[in-house]
């Protein structure tokens, strides 16, 4: 703790000061002014009991200049901390702005709208502002609101942006959005179109019949060559049964040897089936 | 064979330490004078575990194991064990590093008169020493300006001081009475709570710390006598530990002791004790006030402005936990395992598989501990905050949150079950779960998506569109078949029209 030469004078000043009486810090003749570029506003008055019931409002190109007397103990005397708070109600931030006090307590500050800090320049709340008047000693600093600032903004001018700093925090939820499934078409819609693509079979044999078709022969084939028919219309039969067999559950390896052998039965027995078939129709009877 | 002997004892003593604090345990302090510490000690007391120093700086390596050893046996009985070695910075034989490696875990400043620190301590070996995991507590006081060399490693981290590397805080609303009637430099303030909810908190020494009858939150007040207030960048890794009240400011006291000509900062702008965690976890803490670690204000009697009564200041249980954050004892998190599966009835569950199919579902679970003090306790994630998991590939797909589902006595587990989603691609499982006062932690485990295979489509016959594509080639086999048979078997009929259909 040691004290220079600079701080002694006042400390013994407000030492006696304090010896006095429990003094505290006060104000008196204090106003508030708009300024505005071309002309200053009017003088409002304003007191420690009597604050400013309007709010003030600065455009852009605006200040606000404060003046008053600080006293101490009634007194007018120079407070080592005389500042001009703006405080945002709605995020708590604030800023400073030191008054330029004389020795007999005569203090002013010129709160330019230009000189905000981006974040209550861009607030949305007016603006509270106070007084704080206090210093060393054993006097009661003084710390009161006073009046409040609305901000007008100017529609012509760019907007101020204020981007928020990154600050680590929990980040918002993602929930992946699938791709829609496939949709089918009505189940009717498709029954019907099963039922038209089926009726086409018997429309077939419909025909067919129409037309002469006929079986008449197989007894004959079966007489002339029964194992070779046999086995010939049995391997067409069972080819559409490898078939359904692949779609249904086997594997293309599991299919290929099978098809080879019913193929190769195919071909051996269709050798003679249709041998049979042609010589019917060389005696003219097909 | 003595110097074996002593190179075992070495080694023993040496694996015993690493495990006695997660963030290893040589401290050393820097200070004006070695004698300076007895102003400090109960700080030092409560780090060491004991009320005398011991004979570290004694070159013969066998004496200094038996100490050590002997040392180790106390402090795993009382103290926090951290094994402290004073210096002044005019020291030649001091070096943080030896070899390539650091000679010391954790680095305390203490206020020092000069205006430089020496050649084995310019801001570029303290950088290097940061970003060797090593940590920084780092003292300042109103009364002695900052050496400049600290005052250019503050710069790199956008930590400010005032102007002429001198301040001092003063606040003529939150003095104590008691010692500071005149001057107003002893701020009391009542302990911070955390920074925002979601945040834990690590300072406000409101549970078992606080000793009876001072639960109360008016009456858990720390002196901060004689400090200089910094001003901190927008830099996410500082955070504020005990910032200023509202109607504090700085001033030069040497300048403007009568008027503040340029203000350096006020309110709450003002950071008391602040706080850096590195990308690397390394943990770097400036506390405005060296004499807030000095014996005097220990458990100090203070007396708040307009109040009667007087109250204990929390000093040594602030310091206790400032200490403790900045070397490493507490808000150090240990990511045990990571577990992820398929979570699909009938298929192979086994962990951590390469591979997954879009679509799948998985279960994935990160097993949490914190080090508390001495020990691993389980982790619990703040109130308000989330662990979460974000299943990415370049962007995240998903990001959510993981729940605790086991507890154990040492860790937690965290789990989630989700639907991968519907794109192929090399995806992280991501937790990347960085918060102020918590080390960092960043577990990414990469695995394919992979299509569906042919055969993992639904059957066609499942799908009512195909129905009539089905029927068609019913239709075709059995026009097929009874084609063969007429064009086989088929006889002319038996009137004069010889032409039929083949």
């Amino acid at each position: 703790m040691r004290f220079l030469p600079s701080f002694v004078a006042p400390l013994v000043l407000l030492a006696a000061g304090a010896a006095q009486a429990a003094s505290s810090w006060s104000f008196d003749d204090a106003t508030v002014q708009v300024n505005a570029k071309k002309a200053a506003g009017a003088k409002e008055k304003f007191s420690e009991t009597n604050q400013l019931s309007h709010p003030i409002a600065i455009g852009n190109t605006d200040s606000v200049k404060v003046l008053l007397v600080a006293k101490d103990g009634g007194k007018g005397k120079r407070p080592h901390q005389a500042f001009v708070v703006l405080k945002d109600e709605l995020s708590g931030l604030e800023a400073p702005f030191p008054m330029t006090v004389k020795e007999n307590g005569k203090a002013v500050v010129d709160i330019k709208y230009v000189d905000l800090p981006i974040q209550l320049a861009t607030s949305t709340s007016p603006l509270k502002a106070s007084v704080v008047l206090a210093s060393f000693g054993s006097s009661k600093g003084l710390n009161k609101p006073i009046f409040s600032v609305t901000l007008k903004t100017d529609p012509n001018a760019t907007p101020p942006v204020y981007e928020k700093p990154l600050r680590y925090g929990k980040r918002e939820a993602i929930d992946h959005i699938f791709r829609a499934d496939p949709k089918n078409p009505p189940k009717i819609i498709s029954a019907f179109f099963v039922l038209a693509v089926l009726a086409t079979v018997p429309a077939l044999f419909v025909g067919w019949l129409a037309l002469g078709a006929n079986v008449s022969h197989l007894q004959r084939a079966l007489r002339d060559a029964p194992i070779a028919h046999g086995v010939f219309f049995g391997s067409l039969v069972a080819l559409e049964g490898v078939f359904y067999l692949y779609y249904v559950s086997w594997t293309l390896f599991q299919v290929l040897p099978v098809i080879g052998v019913v193929g190769a039965a195919t071909f051996l027995s269709g050798v003679k089936a249709l041998g049979e078939v042609q010589s019917r129709r060389l005696a003219g009877e097909r | 064979m003595r110097s074996l002997v002593s190179f075992l004892l070495l080694a023993l003593v040496a694996s015993v330490q690493a495990i006695s604090s997660s963030g290893g345990n040589r401290l050393l302090v820097i200070l004006e004078d070695v004698a300076e510490k007895a102003g400090y000690s109960k700080f030092f007391g409560d780090l060491e575990g004991m009320r005398k120093s011991l004979p570290y700086l004694l070159p013969r390596p066998n004496v200094r194991v038996q100490a050590a050893s002997h040392h180790l046996l106390i402090a795993s009985a009382t103290g926090r064990g951290f094994d402290i070695a004073y210096e002044t910075p005019k020291s030649e034989s001091l070096s943080l590093f030896h070899l390539g490696e650091r000679s010391y875990d954790h680095v305390l400043f203490l206020p020092t008169k000069a205006k430089g620190l020496g050649p084995n301590l310019t801001p570029n070996i303290l950088l290097e020493f940061i970003n060797a995991e090593g940590n920084i507590l780092l003292a300042l006081s109103g009364s002695t300006p900052v050496p400049s060399s600290l005052v250019s490693v503050l710069l790199e981290f956008d930590i400010h001081l005032p102007t002429d590397r001198q301040g001092l805080v003063v606040d003529h609303f939150n003095y104590d009475t008691a010692s500071a009637s005149e001057k107003h430099d002893v701020l009391l303030l009542p302990t911070p709570g955390p920074l925002r909810p979601d945040y834990k908190d690590f300072f406000s020494l409101s549970s078992s710390d606080a000793p009876d009858g001072r639960e109360r939150a008016g009456e858990r007040v720390v002196a901060f006598p004689n400090g200089v207030g910094q001003t901190l960048g927008q830099g996410s890794l500082l955070s504020p530990i005990l910032r200023a009240p509202s109607t504090s400011y700085s001033y030069n006291p040497k300048e403007e002791s009568e008027t503040i000509d340029d203000l350096f900062a006020s309110g709450s702008q003002l950071s008391l004790v602040s706080a850096l965690q590195a990308r690397n976890s390394a943990r770097f803490t400036v506390v405005g006030s060296a004499d807030m670690l000095s014996d005097k204000w220990f458990d100090a009697s203070v007396k708040k402005v307009g109040e009667k009564t007087s109250v204990k200041t929390l000093n040594r249980d602030f310091a206790k936990a400032v200490s403790g954050w900045t070397f490493g004892e507490i808000g150090v998190l240990r990511v045990n395992w990571v577990e992820h599966h398929l979570n699909e009835e009938g298929l192979s569950n086994a962990s951590n598989p390469k591979i997954y199919r879009i679509k799948n579902d998985v279960t994935y679970s990160i097993s949490l501990s914190e080090y508390s003090w001495d020990k691993y306790i389980p982790f619990t994630v703040p109130e308000n905050d989330e662990l979460q998991l974000e299943f990415s590939m370049l962007s995240p797909f998903h990001r959510l949150k993981l729940n605790p589902t086991i507890s154990s006595e040492d860790s937690t587990t965290y789990s989630v079950s989700f639907k991968l989603p519907d794109q192929h691609g090399i995806f992280n499982f991501l937790v990347n779960y960085k918060r102020p006062f918590l080390n960092n932690v960043f577990e990414k485990n990469t695995v394919s998506v992979r299509h569906f295979a042919h055969d993992e489509w639904p059957r066609s016959f499942v799908i009512s569109g195909a129905w009539p594509w089905i029927a068609g080639i019913g239709a075709t086999v059995t026009g097929w078949l009874a084609f063969c048979a007429v064009w086989l078997y088929s006889a002319p009929p038996a009137t004069g029209e010889s032409k039929k259909k083949q």
